[in-house]
């Protein structure tokens, strides 16, 4: 099994995600473009950990899921509030930074 | 041994953790003074522990089992971010007619009657005490990391209280909701990206680890491809924190929505650590590919520079002002960057010594004008319209003479830290073969010098106009924005600036001694 | 023994990465939110399988543990909260926005994707021997984590607590006035039947004899009208209550009738008959819209 499969595989999803972040207007689908992208660059690294033989790769991808939990709660606090006094997720409705 | 030496950054987690803890246990009407001297008491201890280190040379310990370098660099970028958190921590924990500049009550709808109850009763969000704490455990942490995974822990624990608490302003809530949203999608984006790149860079080196990707590099080009991708992810991630051209465009809205305190930390204490960040993984991990990115990090820097300085040129805001100034000094603090100019000789001027005093010079005087702009005021709060700072000068000359002296600095006007901060940056640049860079920089300069003077013109010279009222419809101020009564501690935090950026620019030696010592890192 | 352990590593990347990619698609172009949550939950779902195929069991747990138990869910809760209906709009706001992205993404897919075509040379294999010397690849994992990355260890604890503070100040609310018990609530109301003639009983749920149990349709009245009151008024303040009275009434009509007409049949007296619309009529405005824009397609 060649495995930079794994990496082009990871490359593609980081690609949807990024298409998924400039085309969607919704926060929460951005959001969600965003933490596929953070999956994305999990596998290459689990991949690479497995290609190295080398443990780094694994850590790393550990503490980005607890940094993408953590990110998680303050991000969609943050959501909830917005649409809590504007009735709404989308990062249009709100423009006052825009005049 | 290394523990002792990472004692400044554990001093602040613990204070942290304790600032929760106080949360639950003082009683609410003592909670904000007592969360406010706790904090500041928390930063003068990790200060003077930092000292202590770098009094005792023992200190210095590349800790390669804890990921951190706890070299000269780290510890003069430390000593900086520890300074300029004070002075923000000084800036929050201001109260004018009784109120900070935090939202009493986040939860409650902005202009809701729970709003109203929350201000009536005097509630206040003093978590934003332990939160800017936080937020200085990853500032510390992330010039200190050296390999990109501890690097990026840093980055996340020092961006995530952060937009949080741009959120919470007191007036303006919903400009303050959306630029932490903004903040918030942005900021996460360019960490993914980050990431991404830490990936391919791992991959290539066989380790995250600075130096084995140094090793790697040396020891030859296979997967070039790799590498390369993977260190222009990183730098997108990097120059995205330090607000660099093209990442640039959160800068602007995220400081306009913030509030002031939290603006001027940003402005502040971000940027030295994005800094510290940057010249670490560039020297220390890139330093190999000097010839690749010397170029397009000039190229950078000159778009930078030229925008930031450009665009301020038309703003009315004071704030936005800022923004966009902070946007141009990021520009000027590249130009030393991209030279790559080693150590030679101790004391002598280096990228690392030009950038260092850079930063320092800016960083006071962008603090002392937060500080300022913290003051003027109308009924409704802070007045960040620049029409209402017209003719301050004649009515509180001092204060208006202080902002005089941070702008000049900020402008690069010789006796000032920011002239020196200028000259040596382009010296470096210039020594470092970049002669195209150092007149471009020479000519936006020029261009922010009329930026930052016509603020002075209008402070000064401006008349204030009767009709401002009317232009200004969204909230129709009820009292005209003049400088309120100056609180003891903002004073003596404008004084200290002033008088440090005065020095810094007449008998600049005995800074450019600290700075230059700065350009040791260990490896 | 080798080559099956290969071939089935094999099996499970070319049953996954296809299902991945679908599912990544999915999540991008899916209209309402909801699905798209589906589709990355299923993602990180099959992601974590990858997982386990390339000596990463622990990473693989985790993975289900964090990504699709929590992370997903909390993305769930939060639709629930802001509206589960939520679709995107899918106008373009900045001319010719989409196309420069579609070709962003798939120039970075190729341009990635060519790089790292080629990055793995040769196999190493050397992980497996790693995660037996420590005795499994949970522990080998902990032994790096509690030492060699003990501070960013550390440092990852104040990002947890952080998340925590940040859920907290956002959404907590402190109490100002105080809560109105069930026996506070009976005197306002005997108090305010007093002085305001205002019913002692309870408002009536949303729901009862309603067609829809959701909190926005109104409770019906025996003949089919909306009940006053039944809904909140903070939804109806919002626009989001249902208040279409002849569709409400509708299929209490309906039935009305035809069991008007089989007593009918059964005993030969006429009986009162409901004046049923032609066409059925809708029932908010924003269902219209949803109806047109499917005929538009």
């Amino acid at each position: 099994m060649n495995e930079n499969y794994y990496l082009v595989l990871a490359a593609i999803l980081f690609a949807i995600g990024v298409a998924g972040f400039l085309t969607r207007r919704n926060a929460l689908l951005i959001f969600m473009s965003i933490e596929l992208m953070l999956n994305a660059a999990n596998l290459t690294l689990v991949t690479f950990a497995d290609a190295l033989g080398d443990l780094t790769g694994q850590i790393m991808a550990f503490f980005v899921m607890v940094v993408a939990a953590a990110e998680v709660v303050v991000g969609l606090a943050i959501i909830i509030t917005i649409a809590r006094s504007l009735h709404t997720a989308s990062i249009d409705a709100s423009s006052w930074l825009r005049r | 041994m290394a523990y002792i030496a990472l004692l400044p950054l554990l001093v602040v987690a613990l204070g942290a953790l304790v600032g929760v803890l106080l949360e639950a246990l003082v009683p609410r009407r003592h909670r904000f003074v007592t969360q406010a001297w706790f904090t500041a008491a928390i930063v003068v201890v990790a200060l003077v522990r930092v000292i202590i280190n770098w009094k005792t040379p023992s200190s210095r310990v590349l800790a390669g089992n804890l990921s951190v370098s706890l070299d000269n660099a780290t510890l003069i970028v430390w000593a900086g971010l520890l300074l300029f958190a004070l002075g923000s921590v000084v800036l929050a924990a201001q109260r004018f007619g009784g109120v900070s500049s935090f939202t009493p009550m986040a939860v409650a709808a902005p202009g809701s009657s729970d709003e109203q109850t929350a201000e009536a009763e005097g509630v206040e969000h003093t978590e934003i005490f332990p939160l800017m704490l936080f937020s200085l455990t990853g500032m510390l942490l992330f010039p200190a990391a050296t390999d990109l995974l501890t690097a990026f822990i840093g980055l996340e624990v020092l961006s995530l209280p952060l937009y949080l608490m741009t959120a919470l302003a007191r007036r303006r809530r919903l400009l303050s909701h959306e630029a932490a949203l903004k903040y918030f999608l942005l900021g996460a984006f360019s960490s993914a990206i980050f990431l991404y790149g830490a990936a391919l860079t791992y991959g290539f080196a066989g380790g995250a680890d600075y130096s084995a990707i140094d090793r790697a590099i040396s020891l030859g080009l296979a997967r070039q491809p790799l590498l390369l991708a993977g260190f222009a992810l990183l730098m997108v991630g990097l120059l995205f924190k330090v607000g660099a051209v093209p990442f640039h465009a959160w800068v602007p809205d995220v400081y306009t929505g913030a509030p002031t305190p939290l603006t001027a930390y940003m402005a502040v204490g971000t940027k030295v650590a994005a800094f510290g960040a940057l010249i670490r993984v560039l020297y220390v991990a890139f330093g190999g590919l000097s010839w690749t990115w010397a170029v397009p990090l000039g190229i950078v820097a000159v778009l930078t520079m030229g925008l930031g300085a450009i665009f301020g040129l038309t703003q009315t805001n004071i704030k936005r002002l800022m923004a966009y100034s902070s946007i141009a000094h990021a520009g000027f603090v590249l130009v030393p960057i991209a030279a790559a100019l080693a150590v030679t000789t101790v004391g002598a001027l280096s990228s690392m010594t030009a950038a260092v005093y850079y930063l320092a010079s800016y960083g006071l005087a962008t603090l002392g004008a937060f500080a300022v702009i913290m003051l003027v005021r109308d009924g409704t709060g802070e007045a960040p319209d620049l029409a209402s700072w017209a003719g301050l000068g004649r009515r509180h000359p001092w204060v208006s003479a202080a902002m005089t002296l941070f702008l000049c600095s900020l402008a690069g006007i010789p006796a000032t830290a920011g002239f020196i901060g200028k000259l040596d940056a382009f010296v470096v640049a210039w020594r470092g073969g970049l002669a195209w860079l150092v007149i471009l920089g020479l000519a936006f300069s020029l261009v922010a010098l009329g930026f930052y003077m016509r603020i002075v013109l209008v402070i000064w010279f401006g008349k204030p106009s009767i009709e401002r009222a009317a232009s200004d419809s969204a909230d129709t101020p009820d009292q005209p924005a003049d400088i309120v009564k100056v609180p003891v501690s903002l004073g003596i935090l404008m004084a200290l600036c002033a008088v440090a950026t005065l020095i810094g620019g007449l008998v600049p030696n005995y800074f450019t001694h600290f700075a230059s010592l700065a350009g040791q890192m260990l490896r | 023994m080798i080559g099956m352990t290969v071939s089935l590593t094999a099996i499970t990347f070319w049953v996954c990465a296809p299902i991945m990619v679908v599912l990544g698609f999915g999540m991008v172009l899916a209209r309402k939110v909801v699905h798209s949550a589906l589709c990355l939950a299923g993602l990180m779902v099959a992601l974590g399988v990858l997982y386990a195929s390339i000596n990463a069991p622990f990473l693989f747990v985790a993975q289900l543990i964090v990504y699709t138990g929590s992370v997903m869910m909390l993305f769930l809760f939060t639709m629930m909260l802001i509206g589960v209906d939520t679709a995107d709009e899918l106008k373009e706001t900045i001319k010719g926005q989409r196309v420069s992205a579609i070709v962003i993404a798939v120039a970075l897919a190729g341009l990635l994707g060519f790089t790292v075509l080629h990055a793995i040379v040769g196999q190493s294999g050397g992980l497996s021997v790693i995660n037996n010397a420590a005795g499994g690849n949970a522990q080998a994992v902990a032994q790096l984590i509690f030492g060699r990355y003990a501070v960013a260890f550390e440092a990852a604890s104040a990002l947890v607590i952080t998340a925590a503070l940040a859920a907290m100040v956002l959404s907590h609310a402190e109490r100002l006035t105080p809560k109105e018990r069930q026996r506070e609530r009976a005197d306002r109301r005997v108090r305010q039947f007093a002085s305001d003639a205002l019913p002692v009983a309870p408002d009536p749920a949303p729901g009862v004899y309603a067609r829809h149990n959701a909190a926005t349709y109104p409770a019906l009245l025996p003949d089919g009208t909306a009940a006053p009151g039944s809904v909140a008024p903070a939804l109806e303040a919002r626009g989001q209550a249902v208040l279409a009275e002849p569709a409400l009434k509708l299929p209490a009509q309906s039935l009305h009738n035809r069991l008007a007409a089989q007593a009918t049949e059964l005993d030969g007296q006429p009986r009162l008959m409901a004046d049923l619309p032609d066409a059925a009529p809708a029932l908010t405005a924003k269902a219209d819209d949803a109806e047109d824009q499917e005929a538009a397609k």
